[in-house]
Parts: structure tokens; sequence; C-alpha cells
């Protein structure tokens, strides 16, 4: 088991990788390959000790099978053991405990080993294990720090831990900064502009080309005031942020109580939109329940007698 | 001087209201009309009251009772139409005196008025137990053209749903527009209010609201408004609309109303009221008069703010949010004029119109009191300056603003103002702009009072008319007390001299009496032997506009060792004053120098005349005379004084006194100045433009960058990259003002090519590009907006090539940069629109002067498309002003009728006003002023022809007549085009003598030279054919009385008392048979009277004068145009004879009975025709249309009775058969 015998391991993986991929068949793949021929021929050797003069190759793949696993279990039994005592690479006695565990008698094995009539099968060609490829090599590979054991596991190619940004780092010079913001509003404000003036009905300052400085054409509002004196909802925007972020910056009075008042522009919409307006902002009236204002007081009803 | 010294108040009626009912039952948006009725009640005065006159405009009126019994009224409007049928009269000063004669015969300060309601004599029998009278008048509006303003935007949804709403407004006392009543700031009543309005609808007006009661469908609900304080009728008002209601959150008495929608704009804008009412009560020691107060804010206003009883309605302009930087100073000062105004205006009325400069002179006075509080003594002094060089620019220009007019005798010989083409008499006759100036006099003259008496006194004398007020306002109506709320003239200077104990007379005299203002020439010289300052005062008096001043002044003389104040005797012969000075000559470097406020400076006297201790000298530092100073001083003089003299007004007089020096050390000072924070921003802001002037003068030798760049670099760009400018955060408002100015001024910088440089206009690019306002709280458009200015100014005339079409192309490349700006900024203006649109306002502008300097073709239909109702009112102001200017520079009569046509119909008031007042500012082509070589050639401007001057004549003779504003507005205009005289382009009548009063001489028409080979001059008396005529009774050239129209004759057989200019109905007969011998004797002198309106004065050469009238029937006739108005001038003498007698005969034929003068005008008239027909026998082909046009006119005169609407529909009314 200790032995692995590949018989042309050396051979396919050559072949494997110098088809370059197109034989599915990875480096491996190709040394388990060798590895279950060399098994098979010590498959069939025991049965020709035993006898057999042939056998089908269903059963001897039956038998190999049954072999590889029994060595397979060995294998990871020892392993078992040997981490179980601490320790990283199994010894004999590893094996021997293990042998027993599965029910061996471990005693017969060299009785055994020493047999008159055992074939002797010629190792297979000394292949080096085959390396797995680096995938990805992003970069060296980290040492283990001092504090760190060097059994421990290596690093993982950096690749995996080391961050790649996909993008530029930011410019953080002012001047470009302002510069790009202002050409950015800038090529927005013009593309809309044309794109507004191309859709809609335009005016034009020049007789010969009149699709030189398009003016968007002038219609006039109904009710032009609203939209001249109301800020707009991008001004409101920024006036929210602004307040917010500046909140402390508010010293004087007086500059206060104007933000007070036209800080909670959401409940005066909801007046606003109220056809009939003799509403006071609840807030107010609730913190002063004393306001007599005329314009306030409920509408009386008709007096029936009064009037026909 | 007349004024009155009687104590009490006689009222001019004969009868005294005591109360009235205005019950509005009734408006309707959808038609724009109004119904209701109001009920006077009245106490007679007299024994026998038998009429009442009351005032009413544009009523329809459909009955009246006098205490339940149907009384018959007659309703007749002179002002409707001011010269009747009268056609070719077409000179200013006979249309003035007209006008101004029509608004007396309705004058209700003289006792008089449209509507004349004759008391049912049941009533009059039992009079002289002086019984209480009710009057009550149903009426309906239908229209209204004025009074009362119906804005109602077409858009889907109910009228509330759409914001419609109605207001009251006017120009002085203008309810009778839509309620009749005693239209006088004198005549004081308690009120009883109500309106009925949807249900959905808020009525606001004067007084208190009682209830509020929803009618019996409950659709509708009535507000019951109670006005217990004796109010004039010209203070009430109404608003009706879907408002937004906001109590104040500081004072719960005084209502907030607004448009729907902006309701968070009116909590900010109104934030701040309380403080202003708090300093208001505090200075006057009184509490507000009323016991609550509303504002109301409202589209299509017709001026910024008007202050009724308890009331004031706004602009909903000037709401705007936290955001806004510029406007919120405005905003305030707004409400702080109308609160004055409920003080002095509203609560306290004037007794007569010439007492009005006292309350527009106290409310004016104490709102600068606001001003020195809120915004600072520098801002204070700042205005007074301002205001001080606005009336003494207006007076020196146009002559004087006279405060207290009094009118002896009520004859026109005595007016006070005769170099104006308008009656002050009576308001509304001014001239709005004369109205301004009026109001700026008054407030300048209470602060020179407040001078002299100080201002505890001051404040004294409005305590106790205002405690007199309250207690009068109080009272019963039996008490006699009311007129304590009037205040006249008298009573105040009265008050002065009982509180103070000081005699203001002279300072009254020089100020309110008289008009004008005082011209100072000052210079200097140092008299080194006797230490002694030698100064020399001159005045002008004799220009147009100044008066002669004997007093004091105060010279204020900085020396080396301090400040000292001299008070010199301003004297009749004396010019020269010596002051001795303080300090010796010589230097002491240690010291420093004491200011006149105490503070010690170190100065770099290097600059200095080492032989002179004197730093700076000032005439009148505390601005206590009304005047302009011209002084000389030596520039470093001024250079001191801008850097060391502490107050604002010194400054800016240096400021603008360098502009005359440009050298380094004026650079540098300016600079100086720019840079110091502490100096008041807007002497700064001044700086930067004389900098810019500076600079250009120096422009060979100039070092450096370009003026203010490196400054402007210093201060608002980044430290990092000194192209960039910071991002906006605008937390210095004096920093930000520089901001926005810098660039607008350095715009203005030119190279020696006199174009602006390139890095200049690279620089406000740059500053247009790298604008960032995302992290500022405030809104920058106002800043684009200059940015955009900026622009503007930078533009210079392109290089012409002769009548080559602007096209794309050869667009010059800076031009193209700009252009692409503007684009833009106008384009994102659609998507992103600005507060008040500003950015669209700027970019009008700076489009009119690409076209305007030959860059872009001038057109005007982009303006036009921006002056069409519906946009915001700034943006079409701004569109106007630039087809106002593209009139006058392509002189395109297509463009001016289409202004014209807009200033008749255009549905906002203001916009109406406005574009007459741009007209007037920048005429299209302006009269001939300099007659020079006379008659070559009429005018140069093809837009002066006599289609205008019908137009124009037509506007304000009866297309105004709703609006005294824009009728005066219209008189302006058609002063500014034509003046006094008949305009010239206007073809000469061709008739027998032309007769010159004045000259005494009468000239045969020379035009008739070659029939008759009369000579042209006759060198004889005026009394060719009219003998036994006095000449001035001629009336020619509207020098004597103005006609009285057929229609205001009706109303003497009523038996009102004379008027001036009416005859006493017992010489009606004398007069006629009189008149009728004289026109028998005068047929010569007849023909004379059509051709006054050739001002002979400028008729001196008189071959000249025949060769013009040659060329005029040489000229070849362009058919349809010229030839029929030659001859319709021609015959317009046959054609129309009534409207031409009253002109002639005035004084007597003023009330010749309708009949018997027509009969006699067709006999004359008959006559005449032969006598035409005989002597232009070549005019024959022309006979046919003239024929029709006389019946025509024939036809008019037989209807004249019911050709006016108004007088018309009395006469149809079913009360008169009663």
């Amino acid at each position: 088991m200790a032995d692995p015998a590949v018989v042309s391991g050396g051979a396919l993986n050559a072949g494997g990788r110098g088809s370059g991929g197109k034989a599915a068949t990875s480096p491996a793949e190709n040394y388990h390959l060798a590895r279950r021929r060399t098994l098979q021929v010590v498959v069939s050797a025991l049965l020709t000790e035993c006898g057999f003069d042939s056998a089908e190759k269903a059963a001897v793949e039956t038998l190999t099978e049954m072999m590889q696993s029994y060595i397979t279990e060995i294998g990871r039994c020892a392993k078992a053991y040997c981490e179980h005592t601490a320790r990283s690479i199994p010894t004999l006695s590893d094996a021997v405990v293990t042998l027993i565990e599965m029910g061996f008698k471990a005693d017969t094995l060299p009785l055994y080993a020493k047999r008159s009539q055992r074939m002797v099968i010629t190792a297979p060609p000394v292949t080096n294990p085959p390396v797995t490829p680096k995938a990805l090599s992003a970069g060296q590979k980290r040492t283990h720090p001092a504090h760190i054991p060097c059994h421990f596991p290596e690093f993982p190619d950096p690749h995996t831990y080391i961050k790649t940004p996909t993008f530029r780092e930011p410019v953080s010079d002012y001047q470009v900064v302002r510069e790009k913001a202002a050409s950015q509003r800038r090529d927005v404000e013009r593309a809309l502009t044309r794109f507004m003036a191309k859709t809609g009905e335009t005016e034009s300052l020049f007789k010969d080309d009149i699709t030189a400085f398009p003016l968007i054409a002038a219609q006039p509002s109904t009710i032009p005031y609203l939209s001249a004196l109301l800020p707009s909802e991008l001004e409101l925007q920024t006036l929210e942020e602004t307040d917010s972020s500046e909140q402390d910056d508010q010293t004087d009075g007086e500059n206060a109580v104007g933000n007070m008042i036209s800080d909670d522009p959401g409940a005066d919409k909801e007046n606003a939109m109220l056809p009939l307006s003799a509403v006071v902002p609840a807030a107010k009236a609730s913190e002063d329940n004393v306001i007599d204002n005329p314009y306030l007081r409920p509408v009386k009803k008709p007096k029936v007698r009064r009037k026909k | 001087m007349n004024r009155k010294k009687d104590k009490g108040f006689e009222s001019p009626r004969p009868f005294k209201l005591t109360h009235q009912v205005v019950c509005i039952n009734n408006i309707n948006f959808q038609r724009k009309s109004v119904i209701g009725f109001v009920e006077l009640t009245i106490f007679p005065t007299v024994v026998n009251l038998n009429r009442i006159k009351l005032n009413s405009k544009q009523c329809r009126i459909y009955r009246v009772r006098v205490n339940e019994l149907e009384a018959p009224f007659i309703y007749n409007d002179p002002t409707l139409e001011v010269c009747h049928h009268e056609s070719k009269q077409r000179n200013l000063n006979y249309f003035s005196s007209a006008y101004t004669a029509a608004v007396s015969a309705v004058d209700p300060d003289a006792g008089h008025g449209e509507l004349v309601i004759k008391v049912p004599s049941e009533l009059w029998k039992q009079g002289d137990d002086l019984k209480v009278l009710k009057v009550y008048i149903e009426f309906s509006l239908d229209q209204p053209k004025g009074g009362l303003h119906f804005v109602v935007p077409d858009v889907e949804g109910s009228m509330a749903e759409r914001g419609a709403h109605v207001f009251s407004f006017g120009y002085q006392n203008s309810t009778r527009f839509w309620f009749p009543c005693v239209d006088s700031y004198s005549e004081l009543c308690t009120w009883k209010l109500e309106f009925t309005v949807d249900a959905s609808m808020v009525a606001v007006s004067c007084g208190d609201l009682v209830e509020t009661i929803y009618t019996h469908d409950m659709r509708k609900k009535t507000f019951h408004y109670v006005l217990p304080i004796p109010t004039a009728a010209p203070n009430i008002s109404l608003a009706v609309g879907p408002f937004e209601i906001l109590v104040d959150p500081y004072m719960h008495e005084v209502t907030h109303f607004c448009l729907p929608q902006l309701l968070p704009l009116l909590k900010h804008s109104m934030s701040y009221l309380h403080e202003i009412f708090e300093f208001y009560e505090e200075i006057l020691t009184c509490r507000y008069p009323y016991a609550c107060f509303k504002t109301v804010f409202v589209d299509e206003a017709y001026v910024q703010v008007s202050s009724y009883a308890s009331m004031s309605i706004f602009s909903t302009n000037l709401l705007h949010s936290a955001m806004i930087i510029d406007q919120t100073p405005l905003t305030r000062r707004c409400l702080a004029q109308a609160l004055a105004q409920q003080f002095f205006g509203c609560f306290i009325s004037r007794m007569s119109w010439a007492d009005e400069w006292v309350l527009k002179g106290i409310s004016g006075y104490i709102y600068g009191l606001y001003l020195k509080k809120t915004f600072g003594v520098n801002e204070y002094r700042h205005w007074i300056k301002e205001e001080l060089d606005k009336i003494v620019e207006y007076e020196l220009k146009m002559g004087g603003v006279l405060l207290h007019p009094t009118f002896s005798g009520g004859k026109e010989k005595d007016n006070p103002t005769p170099h104006l083409h308008f009656s002050i008499k009576h308001p509304h006759t001014l001239s709005w702009e004369y109205y301004k100036m009026f109001q700026c006099k008054a407030h300048l003259v209470m602060r020179l009072i407040e001078n002299r008496i100080s201002m505890e006194f001051m404040l004294q004398v409005f305590n106790k008319l205002l405690s007199l007020a309250s207690t009068a306002s109080s009272q019963k109506y039996q008490s006699h007390m009311w007129s304590q709320m009037l205040l006249s003239t008298h009573a105040f200077l009265k008050s002065i001299s009982n509180v103070s104990g000081k005699d203001i007379g002279p300072l009254i005299k020089q100020w309110v009496d008289q008009s004008a203002v005082v011209k100072f020439f000052g210079s200097f010289a140092f008299n080194r032997k006797r230490n002694v300052l030698e100064l020399e005062i001159r005045q002008d008096y004799t220009s147009s506009g100044t008066q002669k001043y004997v007093g004091p002044i105060k010279v204020t003389v900085q020396e080396l060792d301090g400040s000292f104040n001299h008070t010199l005797q301003i004297e009749e012969n004396s010019l020269k004053h010596d002051i001795p000075c303080h300090s010796k000559s010589r230097r002491n470097k240690k010291k420093k120098i004491p200011l006149m406020n105490g503070e010690e400076v170190d100065m770099d006297l290097s600059a200095m005349d080492a032989d002179s201790p004197l730093l700076w000298i000032r005439i009148d530092p505390d601005m206590s005379i009304l005047r302009k100073v011209e002084f000389e001083q030596a520039d470093f003089m001024w250079q001191y004084q801008l850097r060391y003299e502490r107050d604002v007004v010194a400054q800016e007089e240096s400021i603008s006194a360098l502009e005359k020096f440009p050298t380094a050390a004026s650079r540098l000072a300016l600079t100086d100045i720019l840079e110091q924070e502490q100096c008041f921003y807007k002497v700064r802001m001044q700086a930067c433009f004389c900098l810019a002037k500076i600079a250009n003068a120096m422009v060979s030798t100039w070092q450096g960058p370009p003026a203010m760049k490196s400054l402007f670099t210093r201060m608002f760009c980044c430290k990092s990259c000194p192209n960039i400018v910071k991002t906006n955060h605008f937390l210095s408002f004096q920093s930000y003002f520089l901001q926005k100015t810098m660039p607008v001024a350095m715009a203005l910088l030119r190279d020696v090519q006199n174009l602006c440089p390139k890095d200049v206009l690279n620089f406000i690019l740059d500053l247009i590009k790298y604008n960032d306002n995302r992290k500022n709280k405030f809104s920058d458009n106002y800043y684009r907006a200059e940015l955009i200015e900026a622009l503007t100014n930078s533009l210079t005339p392109a290089i012409s090539i002769t009548n080559e079409v602007r096209t794309v192309d050869n667009l010059n490349a800076d031009v193209r940069l700009i252009l692409e700006e503007i684009t833009r900024f106008l384009n994102m203006e659609k998507l992103l629109p600005s507060f008040r649109n500003t950015i669209t306002v700027s970019c009008l502008s700076a489009i009119r002067q690409l076209q305007k300097n030959g860059h872009i073709p001038s057109d005007a239909s982009l303006f036009k498309s921006y002056a069409k109702y519906g946009h915001f009112v700034d943006v079409r102001v701004a569109a106007l002003e630039a087809l106002v200017d593209y009139t006058r520079v392509e002189r395109s009569s297509v463009d001016l009728q289409w202004l014209l046509e807009m200033a008749q119909n255009d549905p906002a008031h203001y916009v109406r006003h406005k574009i007459l007042g741009m007209l007037c500012k920048n005429p299209p082509f302006t009269k001939t002023t300099d007659p020079a070589p006379p008659f070559t050639k009429t005018t140069d401007s093809a837009l002066c022809n006599e289609a205008l001057v019908d137009q124009l004549w037509k506007l304000m003779n009866s297309g105004t007549s709703h609006d005294w504003r824009l009728r005066c507005d219209a008189v302006n205009l058609y002063y500014a085009l034509f003046g006094l005289t008949r305009p010239s382009c206007l073809p000469l009548p061709e008739l027998g003598l032309v007769l010159n009063l004045k000259e005494k001489k009468a000239v045969l028409n020379p035009t008739i030279k070659p029939e008759l080979g009369v000579g042209p001059v006759m060198d004889t008396p005026a009394s060719i054919g009219i003998h036994g005529v006095d000449p001035i009774s001629l009336g020619v050239c509207g020098v004597g009385q103005p006609p009285l129209s057929l229609k205001r004759k009706a109303e003497t057989p009523l038996g009102s008392p004379p008027e001036p200019g009416q005859i006493l109905q017992q010489q009606e007969d004398d007069a006629r048979g009189g008149r009728f011998k004289i026109r028998l004797k005068r047929r010569i002198g007849f023909n004379t009277m059509e051709d006054e309106d050739i001002d002979m004065e400028t008729v001196h050469d008189s071959q000249a004068f025949i060769h013009h009238h040659l060329n005029l029937l040489e000229r070849p006739s362009t058919p349809g145009k010229e030839p029929p108005s030659v001859e319709q001038s021609m015959l317009s003498m046959p054609a129309t004879p009534v409207p031409s007698f009253p002109k002639e005969t005035t004084p007597l034929s003023s009330k010749h009975g309708g009949e018997h003068g027509h009969h006699h005008h067709h006999h004359h008239h008959e006559h005449k025709k032969k006598k035409k027909k005989h002597k232009h026998k070549h005019k024959h082909k022309h006979k046919h249309e003239s024929k029709d046009k006389e019946k025509d006119r024939e036809r008019d005169n037989s209807q004249a009775y019911s050709n006016s609407p108004a007088s018309g529909r009395s006469l149809r009314s079913p009360s008169l058969s009663d």
C-alpha cells in the first residue's frame, strides 16, 4: 500500500498534458488510473497464486475495488489513530492497531509475506506525484508568521484573500473634481435642454439657422405665480439636506424661527391640498387652545325665522 | 399763506354721513359681476336738503330710495370722456385743463359727485328738524374695469380650486368704482359690511368679523363685518378668494391670507410681522388702533402694498421661502410700510388733498425709523441719501414737487406748478412718478422737522395726534368729535409748536409751501497766513426745480487735529465764508488723528498738501437741506474721506467724486475699501462700479490683472485652485452681495480696443461654469441672474458690416459662448424655474442687448411671446421693456401698436401701467423740443403720425377712464411724445386766420394765400372780426377755462352750487344771448379758432411757414392716408360745431342749453359751409366723403345725451320718470 505501483502513469500523464485538454484527463486522474492499474496487476497475481488460470474482467474489477477499499480503509484508520495521538504522520503501531481493529491477525502478516509462491511484481516506474497546478498565481504566497507552527496549513493562494479593485482609484484632486462636476452638470443640462427643445416647440434667435440656439418656447401658464414663487422639489431637497447638516450652525434666533416654521413642509402641504382652508395647523392649535380668531370659528347655520 | 386757519373741519356737503351699510349679495366669478346695495345714514346740516351728491363710477344703479321713498337720480360722469366730440383739438394744455375740470366737477372734497339724488319733496318739506335720512341704493357691477379686480385662472375645476379671487384696488380715493359712497378721505362714518360668497371662499374686509352664516341652501356663506371706528370710504376694501388662513402665532388678532398652496411661504414671510408691530407700538406709545389686522396676498396686485382700515392687500409676489435672501428685506420693508400707513393714512385720515403730505410724511418717517432700527444706521442713512438723490434728480429734471399746494379762489391762473403738464389740484390728475416723488419728499421733510425739534418731540406729536384720534373714534357721531381723526397741515404744525415750543415756520415755508430743491456749488481755498479756510458756497436758483436757500448750513471740516463742525449762515449776498482752522499745518506724525466719532486712527499723510491741515470738508453732512451739493476738493481729500470718514453717505459721495480722478491713488483707496469687511456693503458695491470706471479711464496705464479680479479670487475662490470659485454657501450676506456685484462691475471693464478683456469674459464664464449650489441652504437664483447680467455688460457693439443680416456663421466666438450660456439658462428655467423667474428676466435683457449690439438679428417675436398674459409678471415686464426698446431702435410701428394694444386691453393693471411708464422713459420718439429749422420736417420718426396722435388721444380721453393712474400715464406718454402743444405731425388746418393771443397777432393762414393773394402776416391786433370779445375769453390754446361739456351741463338744473368755471344759472340767458351776438360778429374770428393749435411762438419765420404749407398741399397724395386727414381737418370746423363752441367761448357759452345751442350751431354751420365751398373749390373731390362724415357727426350730436354709457343708463332708468 505504501508502495503505489503505477504502470504507465508517466506516459499517460505526459500524453494528457500534451494533448492540451481535449482528453478530459487531468494529471491527477492519470495518476489514479495508473494506481488502479497496478492494483489490478496485484489482484491478478494473487489470483494466479491461488491457482486461477483466467478470470473475468468483471470479477477482477470487483476484487480490485475491494482491495482498494480495504487499503484505503487501513490508511484512513491509521491516520485517524495517528491524529488521535496528536501526531501528523502515522507510525507502524498505528497501522498494526488498525489491522487489528479491522479483524486482521497482524502477526500472520510476516509469514504471509515470506510465502514461497509469491509472485514478484516489478515496481512501477517511480513518477513524481503530480503537482497540483497553480490555477492562479497572484502574487507571492505568504509564509507563516513566526508565531504559527510551520505544520499548520499554508496560506491559500493570494488571490483568495487579496482584494483587487476593479475600478481605478478616484482622483482626489480638488480642481479636477470640481472641473468634472461642473462639466458633467453642464453636459447633462445641455443634453436635457436640447432634448426638450427637440421634442417640443422652440423659438430661435436666428432666422437662417433655426437649430443653432434652440430656445424652448415660452408657454404661458394659468397660474404663473405658483411656479415662480414655490421652491422646486430639488431646492426643497437641498434645503432639507443642508438644514440637517448645518443645524448646529444656527445661532441667531431669527433664522431659527424661520427654519422652525418652514421645517414641516409635509404638514403644510396637506393643508394646502384642502380646498377650504379654514384650517389652522394642528400643532399650533394644540399648543395654544385659546386662539379666538373669528376666521377659525365655525360657520353658523342660518336662522330659520330670519329669512324666507 | 392760505392755509386753513380755522380749527374745525368744515364739510363741503350739506349733510353729514354717519353710517354706511355695504351689502354685496352675489359675486359671480364666471361673469365677473357683483350685485349689492348700500345704505347711507346721513344727517342733513341744512334745512331743505333737496339734493344729495354721491360718488359712483361704472356702477349700474337700479334704484335709489330715500327713507323708503323712491328717489329720482341722475348719474353723470364727466371723466368718462374728457373732451366730448372734440375732433381736432389735440393739445395737452387743453386736455389737462379739461381733465382737471372734469375731476373737479365730481370731486367729493368739494362736495360734488357723479350721482345726484333728488330727495323726495315729502322729506325736505319737513327737513328743518334735521331728520336722519337713509339713502338706499341698489347697484351692480358688470366686468368692472377698475375698482375691483377679478383674477380667474382659466383651468378646470371650481372657482375655489382654480384659485379665483377678487379684490378692490385703486389709486387714492377710488372706492366709488365699486360701490356708491362719499369717496372722500374726510367723510368718516362707521360701517357695516356684508359679503355673501361661495362656501369655499373667504371674504376679507375691514373691521371685525362678527359672524359667518350659511345661506339657507348651505352653498354660500355671509361674512358680517362691523367697523365701529369712523373710517373714510376710500379706506374700505374687500378681498374674496379661496384663501388659506394663517393666524399669526404671536398675535392671535392678526390673520394672514394667501392663495392656495402658498401657506408655507406665508408662514415664513409673516414670521417677522410681530416685531414690526412691537416697534411701532413702542415708538408711538400707542396701541394699534384697530381690534384686528388682516394681510391678504393677491395675484395681479395693482401696487405692491395698499393699506386699508385694519387690513392691507399685498402682492402675492412678496411671499418667499427661507431660501431666498434678496426678497426678504424687501418684503419686510413692504410690511413695515403697510403697517405705518395703518396708523397714519387709515386710522388718521387727511382733511384735504393739500394735507396729504402730512400723512405720507409721517408714515414714511416712522417707516424710516423702523429701517434704522432693523437694518441699521448705515442702511438708514444710505436710504435717506438715495431718497434725497431721487427727489433732487426729479425736481431738477421735471421741475418742483409741491407738498402743500394752495389754490386761492380755485382759479386756474394761480396754478402753482406751471412747469408741469398736469394739474396737482387733484390726486387723480397727478402723474404717478410725481406722486412717488411727492411721498419721498414728504418723509424727507418730516426728517427735516425731526432735525429741528428732535425725535423725542416728534414722537410726542404723533402720540398726541393718535390719542386725540382714538379718543374721538370711540365717541358717538353726535359729539362732533370725529373731525379729530382728520389731520390737516395746520393741526399738525400747531401740534408741533405746542409740543416743542419751536417755530418751524421757515422750514415749512421753504420745503412745504414752495416746490423745488437747492443746488449748491462749493469750493474752497486755504489761506495759510491766516490759517483760515475760505469756503465759497454758491447757489443756482434760476434753473428749473431750484429755489434759493437762506439760513444755516452745517459744514464739517476734518483737520489734522480733529473734526470740527461749523454752522454758516447762507445769506443773500455772501458767498464766501471764512472758517478758522484749529490745527497748524505742520504735522505731528506721532499723533493719531481723531475722527468725528471719537475714534483715533493712524493715517498715511504723505499724500496731502504739506501746507494745509485740511483732510476733507463736507457741506451739510446731515442732509438737513433738500439739496444737491457739488463740492470741489482735491482728489487726495476725497480719498481720505473715503478711507477714514465713517459716515456711509460721505463714503458714497467720495466714491462718486473719485470717478473724476482716475489715478493710482484712487484705485488704491477703492481697492482698500472693497477689501475692508467692516465697511458697509453697499458702499463696497458702489466702489466696484467706480473702480471699473477708473480702470477704463486708466486703460493705457493700468498695471496688473484686470481690476477686482485678484480681489474676487482672494475673497471667493478656492485657495488651491484660484480659477475656481468656492461652492456657494452665502452665510455672510455682505459677501454674498459683494460676490454678486463684482462680476457685474468687472464686465464693464474695457481694453484699449474698447472691448471687454478676454480674461474677464473667461473669468465670468468660469464663474458660471463652476457655480455649485448643492451644499447651500440659500437659493442662488439672484446670483446667477447677476452673472448673466455680467455677461450682458461685457457685450460691445459688433463690428458692423453695413446692413448685413446677422447669421449664425458670422457670430463672434466670444458671443457664441455667451449665447450658449444664455440659451442653456433660459431653457433650464423652463424645467427648474427660479424664484420670481429672475434668470429669465436677466436672459431676456441679455438677448435684447445682443440684438441691440448687432450680434444677433433684431427680432421682437421672442419678447412678444414672453410678454403675453400668463407669464410671471416680472418676466412680462422684462420682455415688455425689451419690446419698448426694440420699438424705439427699430422704429417699428407694428410693435408700437402691439404695445399700445396691450396697454389698453391687458387683464393686469400693473402691466398696463408699466407699459405706458416704460414708453415714457424710453419713448419711440421725442417731442421736437428744439424747433430750430421749423417745418422742414415735422419729426424724423415715421412713427409720429396722425393715427398715433388720435389713438393716444383717445386712450387718455376715454380709454382709461376706469383707472386714474393709467390715464395719467397716458397723459405722460402723450407729453413725452408730443409735448404740450398740438403735435407737429398733424396737418395744419387750413382756415382763415391764425391768431396768436400772446403776441396779439393774427396771421392769415398762408395756405390760402395763392387764392386770396393776401399778405402772410398782418400785424393787426386780434380784434379783426372779433370786436367786443376779450381775447382771453376766447379760451384758445387751453389757456382759458376748460369747457364744460353737454354732459356736465345736465347737472346744473339741479342747482348745484357754482363750481369753479361754472356760471351761475341766472347768467345763463344773458350768456346765451350775448354769445349769439358774438358769434355772428365773429365769422372770421371763428376760423381763427380752429387754428389755435399751431403754436405761434415757434413760427418765427413766416416764409418758412408758408413754404411748409405749400409743401403740404403739393405733397403727392398717398391714397387713403394723407389726403383724407388733411381734408378732414380742414372740414372739422363745420363738421363739429358743438364741441368747438364751448372751447372758444368757454366762460360765456358753458351754460348754453342743449336745444338752443344746437339750433344755433346748425344755422351757423350752414353759413360756414357755403363760405368754405367758395373758398376751396379745388377740394371738391373730397366733398362727398366729408358730407357723409358730417351726417355721422350730426347723428352723434343728436345722441349727445345717450352717448355716455353712464348717463344713458340713468336717463333710461325708470326712476327718472318718477
